[in-house]
């Protein structure tokens, strides 16, 4: 992978940035560190996080080294709108998830991962199978970041890609392994400041080397009439609507959210949220811009690569130094994501593994905090090694996805519905996952009725989506009325059209699928309505002063509920 | 157009530049009152 046409470091020169960055990183976490961390401090700090240190570890985490590279591949694809048609989305994904975030916050204040809350109301089957997407999430997440960092090292130094994505992996390890979710908050905040700061130059620094706006304006000469239009279908159909389809699952299955969710003060979740979209939104559409750039001055990437895309425009247009930059700047980017994505896991093999379903109630906090730590030694391996030898993980990341989309309907609708049932649950989600294998896979042929049913289908999953969004904000009447016209709208529109899009047809079928089964398996149940005052009393602390006098997790939630009021 | 152009790219850099003010002067809060109530910041 190594190149002569990019700015090549020295070995010693990469080794001692890596060194200044996870050496500066680990002595951040000594100030924060106890002797004896406690077990609920590592999973979620002290549930008051504050609104500054909240907000720059949700933007840190959301951005991951590939936001940058696919920004920028989107804006050399799709050109002008193509950088929007990334981030927007991906930062909406923040935004849509803040109003379920506060009721799930609301129904269980102490909680540490989402899997708890689905434990309190529906039992171990709905709440492991929240709990396997949000691992298997954040392993790919640890592999594609781990990845990014090799894929850098060899293509800036002649160092191998292996060796890059031991320095992150062990980089990132080093400074989360003892602190847990206080050293991954506490070191976010300060990868994202230089992130920005390096973004704020880096971007107009570019765009001003190359010529700035009178040559990129000449340049659009070099655009397709697709590439050129900002309300591009192409852009839209191909890379905004998966996208879209995606925000809810994305973030509903993704531990790192939960987590700061439950971490973050109450009374701030709103401003934290909201500034991490905005935050997230400018830096990866600014990055993407350069995508852009290269495509008006009619660049092509190296060796067909669209990653090295943002190296290559900063090789050739910046001095060494912003090559430096850069480097600092996806490091602190991949690295940032894999200490949240540690965390995360280690959140959930104690909580959710360890707590709930060995444990069952009566958890060591000290026995906790080993299990964190062991999990956060053996993901790291794991990622280096799938990293390492390059794995293919297209039919896992298919299949996370295809979860996702299947659980966003049961997981939402079993908070504020009272009649969801843990069977309905579980089944939405697994016949809706086989629906999903049928149609991605085209195990049953997409023509006629079998392709109508389909489509059917998925017109209700967007109708679900466009519903869940709207009720989010906006209440249950206006949702419902908003998810009954998508989906009408899509009934007359997407028929017979939608099938030549698979991959965005399969997503919605899973939607749909687990939405009809769940409601109808609810609708036909005897089971008593649950009681949601029930759960603040099952999700609570494992350490403290009750929980060290011998109380379970609930007595010790019903103590500090009182302590409170 | 090149007016709209040149915003275009550099309404990013210049609001990623206002978020990192603004997050910068809350974290400084945010130390702020933990110090006063005599608590840790995480």
């Amino acid at each position: 992978m190594n190149s002569d046409s990019l700015y090549q470091f020295s070995a010693f020169t990469v080794i001692l940035l890596m060194l200044a960055f996870y050496g500066g990183t680990y002595l951040m976490t000594l100030g924060i560190r106890k002797k004896n961390e406690d077990a609920d401090a590592f999973m979620v700090s002290n549930h008051r996080v504050g609104f500054g240190i909240g907000a720059a570890s949700m933007t840190a985490t959301w951005i991951w080294a590939a936001s940058f590279y696919a920004a920028a591949t989107s804006g050399y694809t799709y050109g002008v709108s193509g950088p929007i048609h990334y981030g927007l989305w991906g930062a909406l994904m923040i935004l849509f998830i803040y109003p379920f975030g506060r009721r799930f916050r609301k129904l269980a204040p102490n909680a540490h991962t989402l899997g708890e809350l689905i434990h309190a109301r529906h039992g171990s089957s709905s709440q492991l199978i929240l709990a396997l997407s949000n691992v298997l999430g954040s392993v790919i997440s640890l592999m594609v970041n781990f990845t990014a960092a090799g894929a850098l090292v060899s293509v800036l130094s002649p160092l191998s890609f292996q060796s890059g994505v031991v320095m992150a992996g062990l980089g990132v390890l080093l400074y989360t392994l003892w602190s847990g979710f206080r050293a991954s908050v506490l070191t976010d905040f300060a990868q994202l400041v230089a992130l920005m700061a390096i973004a704020v130059v880096i971007i107009p620094a570019v765009f001003f080397a190359m010529g700035g706006p009178s040559e990129l304006v000449a340049g659009l000469d070099n655009l397709t009439a697709e590439q050129a239009n900002f309300f591009s279908t192409d852009a839209i159909l191909n890379q905004g609507a998966p996208f879209f389809v995606a925000v809810l699952a994305y973030a509903i299955g993704n531990q790192t959210i939960s987590q700061r969710l439950f971490a973050v003060d109450e009374s701030h979740i709103k401003p934290t949220f909201l500034t991490a979209t905005v935050g997230y939104g400018a830096i990866v559409i600014g990055l993407g811009m350069i995508g852009l750039m290269a495509l008006t001055l009619g660049v092509e990437p190296l060796n067909g690569e669209m990653n090295n895309l943002i190296p290559q425009m900063v090789s050739s247009y910046l001095s060494p130094v912003y090559i430096a930059l850069f480097f600092i700047l996806v490091i602190g980017s991949l690295s940032s994501t894999a200490d949240s994505d540690l965390s995360a896991l280690s959140a959930i093999m104690m909580a959710d593994v360890y707590g709930k379903n060995i444990a069952k109630g009566k958890a060591d906090p000290k026995r906790m905090l080993l299990v964190g730590r062991v999990t956060m030694i053996v993901a790291t391996a794991v990622g280096i090694v799938f990293a390492s030898f390059s794995l293919d993980i297209l039919v896992m990341l298919v299949f996370v996805g295809a979860l996702w989309g299947a659980i966003v309907f049961p997981v939402i609708a079993s908070c504020y519905w009272n009649r969801v049932t843990n069977k309905a649950f579980t089944v939405s989600v697994l016949v809706s996952m086989a629906m999903f294998c049928l149609a991605r896979f085209e195990l049953v042929p997409l023509t006629g009725a079998g392709g109508l049913l389909f489509e059917l289908l998925a017109s209700v999953g967007g109708g679900v989506i466009i519903g869940l969004m709207t009720f989010g904000f906006l209440g249950r009447t206006v949702g419902f009325a908003a998810g009954i016209i998508a989906m009408l709208a899509m009934f007359v529109f997407a028929t017979g059209f939608l099938r030549d899009y698979t991959v965005l047809l399969a997503s919605l079928t899973a939607y749909g699928t687990s939405t009809l089964v769940c409601v109808v398996m609810s609708l036909i149940s005897r089971e008593t309505p649950f009681n949601f005052d029930t759960i603040r009393e099952r999700v609570g602390n494992y350490d403290g002063e009750s929980a060290a006098n011998g109380a379970t997790p609930s007595q010790s939630a019903t103590a500090s509920t009182a302590s409170r009021s | 157009m090149t007016i709209l152009f040149g915003f275009y790219v550099l309404i990013w850099p210049a609001l990623t530049l206002g978020v990192l003010v603004l997050i910068c002067r809350a974290v400084l809060l945010d130390r702020r009152q933990a110090r006063k109530e005599n608590r840790e910041l995480v």
